[in-house]
């Protein structure tokens, strides 16, 4: 289960959802600027309010940090 | 294997001085930590011929897309991060040695945090990086409120009070952006009045009823305990300090030229920018060139960088061949 927390302004987070799309993993795209609660949830989960936080089974990723997604779901590159 | 060139960066000036250099079939490698560069970080760009209106992510990808078409003619390596340049010989005469041709040998050795590379030529094309305010507890609050790309975070400030440091283009941008969010809006300008900025941005800041500006005044430090809670600022004309509350603080005080790994071998100016001939992009040692937001160009622009990087990859070509 991949959930992606972003806000649509931002391009890190368009990239990131853009690098799951094109490999075919689907995700819930949660707009942490439309709701507190969520945004609280992503704080909560991540220890800090960048965007995008992605969160792969429970595991946090601060960022477009590619080299980790593409390792947690075992991407061949 | 020794290239014919490398390019460092992989921004607009990066990737269009990949094109060119793919076309002229110039055996070229890309070195970038990321490709697509700053517009990636913009909003909408209106001034990029061709397109009225694009949002920077995706001008970014056209330019990452159209340089892939080329992938054949150029070797392009993302993820790596530049560390060391070094002339492999000595000295850099434009003439070749007395008992004959040193055409084909390599002139540099670019070293990365994975590889080492050898090769006749350079563009250096590493554009800019944010610059920082170097106070107590900027690190610190780093995400946890201190933020260095507006465009990316404002909208998580909804009904918070945010500081805006810096009263350039960029510091009013943020503070226009943020008035679509934060309940209230600190601009903090360290200039006793509006210096740098255009016009339209002043008058449209000052008219904001959320945002209170504060001139001639010197951010010292952020505090807070997990997140930011407040500003520390001196007023540069009594000494007073004073502290705000404040939830987030978004830094907007300009650029640096982000070039750590050439720094004993170009010319700089006063700004640290690499010195470049205008007519060739060639900088102070031959055989490197330079292109976009980190040579001496007068306008940060995208339109210009890709334009340096094709006069940049142009000049590369004329330069191998005399060789």
């Amino acid at each position: 289960m991949i959930k992606v927390y972003s806000t649509p302004t931002c391009p890190y987070c368009v990239t990131l959802k853009n690098f799951l799309k094109e490999r075919g993993f689907e995700f819930e795209d949660i707009d942490v600027s439309q709701s507190q609660k969520l945004l609280d949830e992503m704080v909560e989960k991540s220890g800090q309010m960048g965007v995008p936080v992605v969160d792969i089974n429970g595991e946090i990723i601060i960022g477009f940090d590619r080299e980790k997604i593409v390792k947690l779901l075992d991407i061949k590159e | 294997m020794i290239y014919d060139l490398i390019i460092v960066g992989g921004g607009p000036a990066g990737i269009t001085a990949g094109i060119y250099a793919a076309r002229k079939k110039i055996k070229t490698l890309l070195l970038a930590k990321q490709l697509g560069g700053q517009p990636t970080e913009a909003w909408q760009i209106e001034n990029y011929p061709g397109f009225e209106s694009i949002l920077g992510v995706d001008l970014a990808k056209k330019f990452v897309d159209h340089l892939n078409k080329f992938k054949n003619d150029i070797e392009i390596k993302g993820g790596e991060t530049v560390c060391a340049v070094q002339p492999l010989r000595e000295p850099f005469s434009e003439s070749p040695p007395e008992n004959g041709s040193r055409s084909n040998d390599a002139l540099f050795e670019v070293a990365t945090d994975k590889n080492k590379y050898q090769t006749r030529s350079i563009i250096i094309a590493s554009g800019v990086l944010p610059r920082k305010l170097g106070i107590p507890g900027e690190e610190e609050f780093k995400n946890r409120g201190v933020v260095y790309c507006a465009t990316c975070d404002a909208p998580l400030f909804k009904n918070k009070i945010v500081s805006v440091v810096g009263a350039g283009n960029s510091g009013l941008d943020a503070a226009l952006q943020l008035t679509k969010y934060a309940s209230k809006i600190y601009l903090f300008n360290k200039y006793p009045a509006f210096d740098k900025a255009d016009k339209e941005y002043i008058n449209e800041v000052e008219a904001a009823s959320t945002v209170t500006i504060f001139n001639g005044a010197l951010v010292k430090e952020i505090r807070g305990e997990k997140f930011v809670r407040s500003l520390v600022w001196e007023n540069t004309e009594t000494h007073e300090i004073q502290e705000v509350e404040t939830d987030g603080v978004f830094v907007e005080i300009g650029s640096r030229p982000s070039l750590q790994f050439a720094r004993d071998l170009v010319e700089f100016n006063e700004r640290g920018e690499i010195i470049v001939d205008s007519q060739s992009n060639m900088t102070t040692v031959p055989g490197i060139f330079s292109a976009g937001d980190v040579t001496n160009n007068l306008h940060k622009q995208i339109v210009i960088a890709a334009g340096e990087g094709a006069k940049a990859a142009l000049s590369v070509y004329e330069y191998l061949r005399s060789k």
